[in-house]
């Protein structure tokens, strides 16, 4: 079986309240998949599913060949949401024990730890309380502690969240080696950045209901092109222009005004720009925009909130 | 190891390794020392008080009060003074106690007791620096009394010496039981399984309150810390929970280890007798044996629930409006474990012994007085099948505490669990 995770026609309802919708995808092994959603979309329901943590209420999920996550826990790591460690218990020994809860053992974990303690530039910090850490050195000791018995299946729940630009950078380099070691990644994140730059997949959440399911640039197709212009223009010219949909006008630093004309589904940008050029206006720049997984996401849940 | 394992060695290490941990163990007999030993050292530190008796009836009361007074166990020092005539008695009291009454005391006196009067119409006025120890006052006022009854009796014509013989008279009493060991004549012995029974009850109680106690703050810190949810992404919800709780048991149990060790070891080495005595109904009555199977049982009934209703909070303010109930049940075996001495096979007593969650307590305080088969072992049954009972229900809380957010009062309690998450 290539898939590390599938999930088939899962409902997810607490009491009136439907958390999860009808949601099928599955994961590739060895691939890393981004499970995108605004705040409140049914990612950590599906999450706490897909761990055996509550159980669907409709549906059926696959763990790494089993029915139920719990038969397959040491097989998995887990990074929740909202993350916490034992405060008075150091770095090196939280990780051991996390490590030994997944099989690992005490000794390995130890040395395991120390090692990747280590590698995150953690190495003088491994025996201070973690109490004493900073809040970027506690998610790191968090992250360890989920990946130190070197699952197959890795579950990030809104990894970046919490983290400056510089961990959310390392962080990244974790993941794409996780992979590379060929573990499958699943983070849920609703910062479209990290997902464009590391997943080969991703399935967009929007209240509780799957929006898409593909890769990113498949995601994109989904968002439409557009064509900016800066020069001596005017609105109704710029929307008069072939294949253009709607134009948006925003006033720019040099007292000109830069035009983004979105264009039709299937329209070529080139033959607005060229019909632009041939009516003789004084254009000083241009830019054909490809869209973002930022756009792509809210093309697909209609304009809801993300970063 | 198994998971199991590994929660339990984590919970017993997280406090055992801590120096509060032993800190705490070692406070007990210092405290418990002090309390013995300060007011001892105190009184045998501080200068014995300064007392005077002037005694205005010339019926030889001050003599019967000095008499009594230097009996006392911590006796005052008697001052002899001279209360001039010619100056108002109140004032010279008032330098006496203040300053001094001068000659050959040097410091302040403690206590006046000037008595007067006439007839049977005594009365004392007793003047002091002291104002909250009655101790001086009472002897004095004890010893005037005794002394005007003995006036009384003599001018009846009673002989006192023959009074005071026929006063001093009384029986012997021994007592004598069919449960009595040695031919029916009840020695301290054969009360100390009740008084025995009586202390392995509290101590079962105190056990269970403080492991419970434990475990409920050890989940609310694992709880607040976000520590809950990695743990049930790792292990069974019944791994976490009796790992914690056997945990905990390990902490308990090593409490209680040292403090029979040292308890065991002063009481063999300064009353042998009584701690042959004690050795013997503990394990000849088979009271380590109730204690041990009613410790389990009630330990695991109270730790489940006490461990379910922390995983719903995040701090102990929010968990004690949830423990009301509970903490008000405990206490109901408390009152009525006094009347399990005396009175072991009360009706009410017997009643009460069937309701689960005081089985343990209350068999426990009933053991020693070796209760019927059937009552031990249908109690013993149905604690066993509640504890079963509430160690379930408590699985299903647990999870849904671990992962639910905000608070909760008792109702919301009660629909997660029916709900199970």
């Amino acid at each position: 079986m290539d898939a590390a995770l599938e999930l088939s026609g899962v409902t997810k309802r607490y009491g009136d309240f439907t958390a999860v919708d009808d949601l099928s995808f599955s994961a590739r092994r060895g691939r890393i998949l981004g499970f995108l959603g605004p705040n409140g979309a049914g990612k950590t329901s599906t999450i706490r599913m897909v761990l055996g943590l509550v159980a669907p209420t409709v549906g059926t999920i696959n763990v790494l060949g089993a029915a139920d996550a719990r038969a397959v826990r040491e097989r998995i790591g887990f990074l929740p949401e909202e993350r916490g460690l034992y405060r008075r218990m150091t770095p090196i020994d939280a990780i051991a024990f996390l490590g030994g809860l997944k099989g690992l053992p005490t000794g390995e974990g130890r040395r395991r730890a120390a090692a990747m303690l280590e590698a995150q530039g953690l190495g003088d910090a491994a025996k201070r309380q973690i109490r004493h850490l900073s809040k970027g050195m506690a998610q790191k000791v968090q992250l360890i502690s989920a990946i130190v018995h070197e699952p197959e299946l890795v579950i990030l729940d809104e990894p970046f969240s919490g983290l400056d630009p510089v961990n959310q950078q390392a962080l990244e380099a974790v993941i794409r080696d996780l992979a590379a070691r060929g573990a499958t990644v699943v983070f849920s994140t609703h910062v479209m950045q990290h997902a464009e730059r590391l997943c080969d997949h991703v399935v967009l959440l929007a209240r509780g209901a799957k929006v898409f399911d593909g890769s990113v640039a498949q995601a994109r197709g989904h968002a439409p092109r557009a064509l900016v212009l800066e020069g001596a223009l005017d609105a109704g010219t710029v929307a008069a222009l072939p294949g253009v949909e709607s134009v948006a006008s925003e006033a720019i630093e040099d007292g000109g005004t830069r035009f983004t004309a979105t264009l039709r589904k299937g329209a070529a940008g080139q033959d607005a720009l060229r019909a632009a050029l041939a009516g003789g206006h004084d254009i000083h720049r241009f830019e054909m925009r490809e869209p973002s997984l930022h756009d792509a996401f809210i093309a697909l849940t209609g304009g809801e909130a993300a970063q | 190891m198994s998971r199991l394992l590994r929660i339990a060695a984590r919970e017993y290490g997280a406090y055992v390794r801590t120096v509060g941990f032993w800190l705490s163990m070692l406070m007990m007999p210092v405290v418990s020392g002090l309390a013995f030993g300060a007011p001892a050292y105190l009184e045998s530190h501080s200068p014995p008080p300064l007392v005077a008796v002037i005694d205005q009836t010339d019926r030889g009361f001050d003599s019967a009060a000095i008499a009594t007074l230097k009996a006392d166990k911590s006796p005052p020092e008697i001052a002899q003074v001279r209360p001039d005539p010619g100056k108002p008695l109140p004032d010279q009291l008032k330098t006496w106690l203040t300053v001094g009454p001068g000659g050959d005391s040097a410091r302040p006196l403690t206590a006046v007791a000037v008595i007067h009067g006439s007839g049977d119409s005594i009365s004392i006025d007793f003047w002091s620096n002291t104002l909250t120890d009655r101790s001086l006052e009472r002897d004095v006022e004890g010893a005037v009394a005794d002394a005007m009854r003995d006036q009384r009796l003599a001018t009846l014509g009673i002989d006192l010496p023959a009074l005071k013989a026929a006063q001093a008279l009384k029986p012997t009493l021994t007592a004598f039981s069919p449960k009595a060991a040695a031919g029916g004549k009840v020695a301290f012995r054969d009360r100390l399984p009740g008084i025995v029974g009586f202390g392995t009850a509290m101590l079962l109680w105190m056990m269970i309150l403080t492991g419970a106690g434990i475990l409920l703050n050890s989940v609310i810190e694992e709880k607040s810390n976000r520590v809950l949810e990695v743990l049930l992404a790792s292990a069974s919800v019944p791994e976490i929970m009796f790992g914690k709780i056997l945990g905990v048991a390990g902490v308990t149990l090593t409490v209680l280890a040292v403090w029979a060790g040292v308890g065991g070891t002063l009481l063999f080495t300064l009353r042998p007798d009584l701690a042959a005595d004690v050795a013997a109904v503990l394990l000849g009555k088979g009271l380590v044996v109730y204690f041990l199977f009613y410790l389990v049982g009630g330990y695991l009934m109270y730790a489940a629930i006490f461990t379910a209703i922390g995983s719903f909070c995040e701090t102990t303010r929010e968990a004690q409006t949830l423990l009301g109930p509970v903490m008000a049940l405990l206490m109901i075996p408390m009152i009525f474990l006094t009347q399990a001495i005396r009175r072991p096979d009360s009706p009410l007593l017997e009643a009460l012994s069937w309701f689960p969650p005081f089985t343990p307590f209350l068999m426990t305080a009933r053991a020693a007085s070796e209760p019927p088969l059937w009552q031990v072992l249908g109690t013993g049954v149905l604690m066993a099948a509640t504890v079963a009972l509430v160690v379930w229900i408590a699985g299903r809380a647990f999870r849904a505490g671990a992962l639910s957010t905000g608070k909760i009062d008792l109702k919301g309690l009660i629909l997660r669990v029916r709900g199970g998450e």
